[in-house]
């Protein structure tokens, strides 16, 4: 499988993760520094007070410099310190939001990899039955209704109705209250961010599968007697998986973009809380922080999606 | 009329000739577009919204922005038929309002996208080398941050305004349609037909603008259609955040947000769930149009 030209693939993509990583970086940190008001504004410093201040974290060298100097922590580990919370190293800090970013986002690759696939093989397998109809539209409303709005509907239904109707037996407890936070805690935000990118897997899984299903080697399969479900799982869906996977990136995107809202209205401490709350209080080394973060990320998820591609289709080679 | 050349739609048949009506590829796809019901119920309801925009530029129920016009967290009524927000504004009236922020942006957006993608993507398209590797890299580079992330900086950037809104939401999501156009362009320009051009004498910009780009229009519009509830969306996603239209200004996504603490509270829901509906059932009509629109121009694309 690790052939030398997925090496070199593997390779470029490297290369290109790290340009884009100083780009992202780079734009960020002229974007973010030339900003109106900073993080001392409503310290009230002033005067000499302010120059020291300034002076002890950097800020007063020339944009250039301090990007030099932010390049040269980072190839170290460091990403500098907090403004807001004065000297609290950000790495461990993003570290540890990352951590509880990826449980939800992880939660929620899995239900819109389940769900997805799931609605997607019945849809096909049922086509032009009410079972389709039901799938398919239901995976319109899952593209088109924003997360926010499955996340209100969630908590008002389970936070509170259910709540009303079995006195507080069944009960969604909310807002988070650990870091981490309970499975049942996970569950209503990890559906929430899942079931927008599902619709996209269920539509893409159900073309796929109408299409392989025509195929000859699948009437070979259902001709030597083998069970329908056994022809649908091991024989059809593993081929129309190629196609889903090719969304896979997008998909991780839409999550992690999904999931700056979702943390905001679950109060989930995640990255995506961090990024807004460090815009709010002017905490620029977090936001540069957190963007460099989020763009290793993506390119980290999209190089791992193009390798999980030549697993699933043997033919494809870089 | 014997030398007429027989025309192979015709049918002959006792007592004259049926031909098929000769029709364009736009008037055919529209028909096809008036048979997909689903399609055409989302275009009735995006008419009637537009209406309801332009309705509100004049006239509403109450005034929208007036704090105390009515109780505060007054639950839906006769007077009141969407109820009351947290400061004693008419939901009706701020939701009819907030139409226009919606559309806008929606439109907009598509508009600076169907601008930018196309250019860029023809230029690399047809030029290919080391103008296509260079516009490549941008677009790879833009694909490598999270769209809403990027989107929160520029607004931040830029300052608060619907102008701004519409430019920030348009850098995060112009690449789709520049990657598009691009395809289109390298696979139309190897066709006879622009080396016909070629040989004639054409420039390179009257090869472009002239031939490649009427032949990419079909999957260019249903794309463009596609770009309107992506931006919208994000814009919801935007003002839900804190980072919309100023206030007191009313838009979907920012009513919302302003109704998520009365919703946890569990005393009003309803000041989240009609803006969530509205912008939900917008959403919807948008994907089922463009959907129709690309079954109907864009035949050969399957999804």
């Amino acid at each position: 499988m690790l052939t030398r030209g997925t090496l070199i693939y593997i390779g470029q993509r490297l290369l290109l993760i790290v340009f884009t990583l100083l780009a992202v970086s780079f734009g960020v940190f002229a974007v973010v520094h030339t900003l109106p008001g900073s993080a001392f504004v409503s310290e009230r410093v002033h005067g000499q007070a302010l120059q020291i201040l300034l002076h002890e974290y950097g800020l007063d060298q020339p944009i250039p410099v301090q990007y030099w100097h932010f390049l040269q922590g980072v190839v170290h580990g460091d990403l500098g310190v907090s403004l807001y919370i004065r000297g609290l190293p950000i790495t461990p800090l993003v570290l540890r939001e990352l951590s509880v970013s990826a449980m939800l986002g992880g939660a929620a690759l899995v239900v819109t990899i389940g769900l997805g696939i799931t609605f997607g093989v019945l849809a096909a397998v049922r086509q032009n039955t009410w079972v389709d109809y039901l799938l398919t539209s239901i995976a319109v409303i899952g593209y088109s209704v924003p997360s926010f709005v499955i996340a209100s509907l969630g908590i008002l239904i389970f936070g509170q109705w259910l709540n009303n109707i079995t006195h507080g037996a069944l009960y969604y407890p909310e807002p988070w209250t650990g870091t981490y936070g309970s499975l049942i805690e996970l569950s209503l935000p990890a559906i929430a961010l899942g079931f927008y990118t599902s619709g996209q897997i269920t539509r893409i899984t159900r073309a796929a599968m109408l299409d392989v299903i025509q195929q000859d080697y699948i009437r070979t399969a259902r001709a030597k007697g083998l069970e329908n479900r056994v022809v649908i799982i091991r024989h059809a869906l593993r081929n129309a998986l190629v196609p889903v996977t090719s969304i896979l990136g997008p998909t991780v995107i839409s999550i992690i973009t999904g999931s700056v809202v979702i943390e905001n209205i679950f109060g989930i401490p995640g990255l995506g809380k961090e990024f807004v709350e460090s815009i709010f209080q002017h905490d620029y080394n977090v936001t540069v922080g957190v963007f460099t973060v989020y763009a290793l990320l993506i390119g980290f998820a999209n190089l791992a999606v193009d390798l999980v591609y030549t697993v699933i289709d043997p033919r494809i080679r870089y | 009329m014997a030398t007429a050349i027989p025309n192979p739609s015709t049918i002959e048949y006792a007592g004259g000739t049926l031909a098929r009506e000769q029709v364009s590829l736009w008037r055919d796809g529209l028909r096809r577009l008036r048979r997909n019901r689903l399609a055409l119920a989302a275009a009735i309801y995006l008419g009637l919204l537009v209406l309801v925009g332009l309705v509100s530029l004049f006239w509403t129920p109450y005034k929208p922005n007036v704090i105390g016009a009515c109780p505060t967290y007054e639950l839906p009524s006769g007077a009141h038929p969407f109820g009351c927000d947290d400061l004693g504004r008419d939901s009706l009236s701020r939701l009819m309002v907030g139409t226009q922020v919606s559309l806008a942006v929606g439109v907009a957006t598509a508009f600076i996208v169907l601008l930018v993608g196309v250019v860029v993507g023809l230029i690399a398209g047809y030029f290919r080398g080391v103008v296509d590797a260079i516009f490549s890299l941008l677009i790879n580079i833009f694909y490598g941050v999270p769209p809403l992330l990027v989107a929160v900086a520029l607004y931040v950037l830029l300052g608060p305004g619907l102008i701004n809104i519409i430019i920030a939401i348009s850098a995060t999501v112009w690449m789709d349609m520049a990657r598009l156009t691009r395809g289109q362009a390298l696979t139309i320009r190897e066709r006879e037909f622009i080396e016909a051009a070629r040989a004639g004498g054409a420039r390179a910009g009257k090869i472009v603008f002239g031939h490649i780009l009427p032949n990419a229009l079909g999957p260019i519009i249903v794309q463009a259609t596609f770009v309107i509830p992506i931006a919208i969306l994000t814009a919801a996603f935007l003002s839900f955040l804190g980072f919309g239209v100023p206030p007191p200004r009313a838009d979907w996504g920012g009513m919302a947000n302003e109704g998520l603490p009365s919703l946890q509270g569990g005393f009003d829901p309803y000041i989240l769930l009609f803006p969530a509906l509205a912008l939900s059932i917008t959403l919807l009509a948008f994907n089922f149009f463009g959907d129709g629109l690309r079954d109907a121009f864009d035949p050969r694309q399957k999804r």
